[in-house]
């Protein structure tokens, strides 16, 4: 136990090394002192609060909504179902994702409901209290319909949550089918089940969003939300409106991971109901309806298979997946695909195949959740890679080497359809051995199993591959008269410190100080054109536009300078703000104010990156209870060049912390009639900074081979890496053989049972 | 997460509060971190809330007379501190730190603890295993009910809702005494999964007095009786203590089905930490000097 201090170098002594070499961000001046402006933070006068009338029930047939009652209390403005609406607006489907067509989620639900929690009515009321009471005044009449809770059941299921469809919204392959002979033949051939739980997204602020109804028939929405642009066509199409009638605005956020990309019901009905009432109304969600859901992340049944020659050769991977969408199938039906495309890991394997089917339940609605598809890849490759090892008495370190797609194979297609661009896996999966002292830890392993002496201690290794950043990204930069630059970009912080990272982009690339740009983003009338910030695509993407509009620029400027200086551009030259040929020189400023704005707009698509590492998790399990304690996190990440170490060290903390709540914590729970039983924070366990293990964090870099500023996504990794590493270190330490015994979380209770048979045979 | 409406009555003295309690539908707003928190969830809707922050009275917490007084006003935090009361002080503070966290440790206060009755609190188990005396202060004056006899099931409990819980007696516990708690949860802020409290002397190596409590093994806060029988006159060695831990398990818990523990687990979890707790106790009896 005496590594347990974390050592030479503590997350703390690292941090405050860097706060010297990365400017600290910008807006936390703010946002630690509680000035920040939250969505829940603008209460205009005379503006309605809105409580839904959810369902109850998780599957039934609806009946009449009687709001009569809810409608006569004072203070109460309008309280509405299905029924009262001329249209009820649905849910635009997203990404182009078919599985939505033909089961429609509609604003209010109109015969049917689907999860405990669908919005039935809509209250608008004077405050929050008069609008809870008129909820509660409300009669709901719902007949029971069976409830289907586990994917793999309601695939098979006879009962149809949309009448005349299946179960099954989406079914899809990758890669080819393998061979029956190769599974034959092979000298290995091993199995496993994993269940990835039902996760809640948690972050600290949940959904909100506040409509102001406008003179000219359109909308003023603000919305904490992640892809302004996309809520912004969502509500246009929804409602029938042209987009240029609708302005959102995105405030700051408290948090998002994934599940304030979409457009919800509820803000369907919210969008609605100010315009009916002509009124400024808002939603601010609480933390019961955000525990309770939609979004949840996560929710799959996996099944591997994985074959082996005699040496650790890996042969074939096959990986079966059946994932929870809940009642709708919405972004939630997008996950378990970038699953299957990253079934493959970070190995080389002649024969990957994938068969994913998304099935409808009567649990919430899905949606990404910070990692998004890939933690569940990792999880599966890795625990599997783990029980191969196993069965072939091989260090689990030593058959990853074996297996890796070696650097000077990169960029690679993998079998499933991704191209990984760049990088070294073996010299990450080295690093943090290095790091963490493998062999130290395998041979007081080895001693505490020899010596039957202290509890059981396990080394556990994840070396994952991750998926970043997709389609384009809008950037501008403009030299603005007053000698700053105002930089604009389609991408939305949700807590990621663009307000820092962006102007360092667009100052260096300048050779002007940081203090000089300020962003704009997250505003419709603003920023023209964008996608927003998920997949860690934020720099990726959005920061290398803004590294080619500042280039463009510089080159505008030249070309301005050169005309009205009538030389030819190549005399003249740019450095820091100011262009120049011969003894002539003026700053852009100047420039700008002489000849008129200057200003280049980028958009960029670059492709998605792969960026890796590896994760090594050292474990205790208590031996008699089955707590486990971690006992060292190494994580060693190549997110490519990197912009800001404090920012990217807070995204990797922050990420670890939620992959330790996965593997050790959390699970949303729903009783066996549909009705969640994790309600509040009391229930639904995260951990806290008490919980979280000493952390060491390891950088690699290989630039992003398809940018010129080479930054690859940095904000999931720990997420995907953290909980395949803990598991396999549990595994590890309990000695287990059947590796399907044990799923997530780790409670005290799953080890300790996971453990039962071998106590039994120990003879205890 | 909005409580209905409710009437608010901040009163200054005793009559006062019994007066406003006789109201009915009336509750009891002490540290407010449960009841706020269920009024927010509307899982109750009081018409009416006492108050009783401003009563004088209520504040203090003094031992003498053999037992150590606890009034409506004395916060959990109150017992993180040494409250010097011998064994029985060791005893409280090392079980208080496992209660939620600091800002509710703040507020949150061990009689309203008591009145709450949740199943996994930590302070109705003490009470139940120490024969804590409970007054109950109603329109007919004060009645006082013993701890084992107080606690009906999970937040049930025989006080009536026109009465105040207005003084927890704990009897201190013998100076020799060695104390032990052991707490399991699954984070350092959340509820116990399980806990069990020992509190014993040993005279020439043989216990000759014993309380053994289990918090969240049962329906209700558990005095480990069994196990206690099975302590009680034998020596102070590992096989007792293992052997009765394993009976605490066996017999004196009754747990129910848990979403992260089966019923098995839990008996299984409840003789480890009898064992440990009567460990702790036997240790600490050894350090005070005269155990044996
Ligand atoms: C996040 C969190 C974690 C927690 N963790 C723990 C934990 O680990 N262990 C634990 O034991 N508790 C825990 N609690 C609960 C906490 O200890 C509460 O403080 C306690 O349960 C109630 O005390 P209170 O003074 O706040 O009572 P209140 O919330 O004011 O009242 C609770 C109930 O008791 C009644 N009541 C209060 N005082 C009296 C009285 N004198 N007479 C009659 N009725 C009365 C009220 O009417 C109400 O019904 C936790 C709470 C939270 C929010």
């Amino acid at each position: 136990m005496a590594q347990r201090a974390g050592g030479d170098d503590s997350e703390f002594t690292r941090r405050a090394a860097d706060g010297g070499s990365a400017p600290s961000r910008r807006e936390d001046a703010r946002l630690v002192r509680g000035a920040g402006c939250f969505v829940a933070d603008l209460l205009p006068e005379d503006c309605l609060e809105v409580v839904f009338v959810s369902s109850p029930v998780a599957h039934g047939e609806m009946g009449a909504v009687d709001v009569d009652d809810a409608r006569r209390m004072p203070g109460v403005a309008a309280v509405w179902s299905a029924a009262d609406l001329p249209a009820v607006p649905q849910t635009p489907p997203m990404l182009g994702i078919t599985a939505s067509a033909g089961r429609a989620w509609p604003a209010l639900a109109v015969d049917r409901v689907r999860y405990v929690g669908q919005p039935v009515a809509i209250v608008l009321a004077a405050d929050r209290y008069v609008a809870e009471d008129a909820r509660d005044a409300v009669r709901l009449d719902i007949s029971p319909l069976p409830v289907l809770l586990d994917p793999t059941d309601a695939a098979g299921s006879e009962v149809e949550l949309f009448l005349g469809m299946p179960n099954v919204a989406v079914e899809k392959e990758y890669g080819d089918p393998i061979d029956p002979a190769v599974w034959r033949d092979a000298a290995v051939v091993v199995e496993g089940n994993y269940r990835q739980q039902l996760l809640a997204h948690t972050s600290m602020e949940a959904r909100a969003i506040l409509i102001r109804p406008e003179d000219d028939d359109g909308l003023t929405v603000w919305c904490s939300h992640q892809a302004p642009h996309r809520l912004r066509g969502d509500l246009a199409a929804a409602l029938g409106l042209p987009e240029e009638r609708i302005r959102v605005v995105v405030p700051d956020v408290g948090g998002a991971f994934g599940g304030k990309s979409e457009t919800y019901p509820e803000y369907l009905a919210v969008a609605v109901a100010a315009r009916r009432l002509g009124r400024t109304v808002r939603w601010v969600e609480d933390r019961a309806e955000a525990l309770t859901g939609p979004p949840h992340g996560r929710g799959q049944n996996q099944r591997t298979r994985m074959a082996a020659d005699a040496d650790g050769r890996i042969l074939a991977y096959e990986l079966t997946i059946d994932a929870d969408v809940g009642g709708y199938p919405h972004l939630g039906a997008f996950v378990p695909l970038n699953t299957s495309v990253m079934a493959a890991g970070a190995y080389q394997i002649p024969r990957v195949h994938v068969q994913t089917r998304c099935v409808v339940t009567n649990t919430a609605p899905t949606s990404p959740y910070r990692g998004a598809g890939r933690p569940e890849a990792a999880t599966a490759i890795e625990r599997t890679v783990d029980t191969l090892a196993r069965r072939l008495g091989m260090d689990p370190a030593k058959l990853r080497q074996r297996n890796f797609i070696r650097p000077d194979a990169l960029p690679y297609r993998t079998p499933t359809g991704f191209q990984y661009d760049s990088g070294d896996y073996p010299a990450a999966l080295a690093l943090a051995m290095r790091t963490v002292d493998y062999d130290g830890w395998r041979a007081q392993q080895a001693q505490r199993r020899r010596t039957g002496t202290g509890a059981p201690l396990g080394i556990g290794i994840c070396s994952y591959l991750e998926r970043s950043g997709n389609a384009w990204e809008f950037g501008s930069v403009e030299a603005c008269p007053d000698g700053t630059y105002l930089a604009l970009s389609g991408c939305c912080s949700t807590g990621q410190g663009h307000e820092t990272s962006f102007p360092q982009v667009v100052a260096s690339v300048l050779g002007v100080e940081p203090e000089l740009i300020r962003l704009v983003e997250a505003d419709t009338a603003i920023v023209p054109r964008g996608i927003g910030s998920y997949s860690s695509r934020s720099m990726q993407t959005g920061g290398a536009a803004l590294h080619r509009a500042a280039g463009a620029l510089m080159e505008q400027a030249r070309g301005r300078a050169a005309e009205s200086w009538a030389v030819p551009i190549e005399e003249v030259t740019y450095r820091a703000g100011t262009v120049s040929a011969g003894q002539r020189r003026v700053s852009l400023a100047d420039l700008a104010a002489a000849t008129g704005p200057l200003r280049a707009d980028e958009v960029f698509e670059p492709p998605q990156a792969a960026p890796y590492g590896t994760y090594i998790a050292v474990v205790e399990v208590e031996p008699e209870l089955g707590t486990v304690s971690v006992l060292r996190l190494v994580a060693v990440d190549d997110y490519g060049v990197v912009i800001n170490h404090v920012i990217v060290r807070g995204q990797s903390y922050g990420s670890i912390a939620q992959g330790l709540g996965q593997a050790l914590y959390e699970q949303v729970r729903y009783d066996p009639d549909g009705v969640p039983e994790t309600r509040s924070l009391l229930d639904y366990l995260i951990p806290t900074l008490s919980e979280v293990p000493p952390v060491t964090l390891r950088e690699m870099c290989t630039p992003n081979p398809n940018t010129a500023l080479g930054a690859k996504g940095a904000g999931e990794a720990g997420c995907i890496g953290a909980p395949a590493a803990v598991i396999n270190a549990v595994v590890d330490a309990l000695d287990l053989d059947d590796p399907s015994a044990i799923q997530m979380p780790l409670t005290p209770f799953a080890c300790w049972q996971a453990r039962q048979p071998a106590l039994a045979g120990a003879g205890r | 997460m909005k409580p209905t409406a409710f009437e608010y009555f901040a009163p200054r003295t005793v009559e006062e509060v019994v007066a406003a309690l006789a109201g009915g539908d009336t509750r009891v707003l002490a540290g407010g971190q449960s009841l706020v928190l269920e009024m927010n969830y509307r899982t109750v809707r009081p018409a009416r809330l006492v108050d009783i922050n401003r009563v004088a009275e209520f504040t203090g917490l003094d031992a003498g007379d053999g037992v150590l007084r606890v009034r409506p006003l004395v916060r959990h935090r109150a017992f993180e501190r040494d409250i010097s009361a011998g064994p029985l002080g060791r005893l409280l503070s090392s079980v208080v730190h496992n209660i939620a966290h600091p800002p509710i440790r703040a507020r949150g206060t061990m009689l309203g603890s008591l009145a709450y009755a949740h199943p996994a609190a930590e302070w109705p188990a003490v009470a139940t295993a120490l024969d804590a005396q409970l007054d109950l202060t109603g329109p007919d004056g004060t009645r006082t009910v013993a701890a084992e006899a107080f606690f009906a099931g999970p937040f049930d409990t025989v006080r009536r809702p026109e009465e105040l819980l207005s003084e927890a007696r704990l009897p201190l516990l013998p100076d020799r005494a060695g104390v032990g708690f052991v707490e399991h949860r699954r984070t350092h802020a959340s509820f116990a999964q399980l806990a069990a409290i020992a509190a014993l002397t040993v005279r020439d190596g043989v216990i000759d007095w014993v309380r053994l409590g289990l918090v969240n093994a049962a329906e209700r806060p558990v005095r480990a009786h069994a196990a206690e029988r099975a302590l009680l006159g034998q020596p102070a060695d590992a096989g007792t203590l293992t052997g009765a831990a394993r009976v605490a398990g066996e017999q004196d818990a009754d747990p129910r089905e848990q979403p992260h523990a089966s019923a098995g687990y839990q008996r299984h979890a409840v003789g480890v930490l009898v064992r440990r707790a009567l460990e702790a106790a036997v240790r600490d009896a050894g350090a005070v000097g005269d155990g044996r």
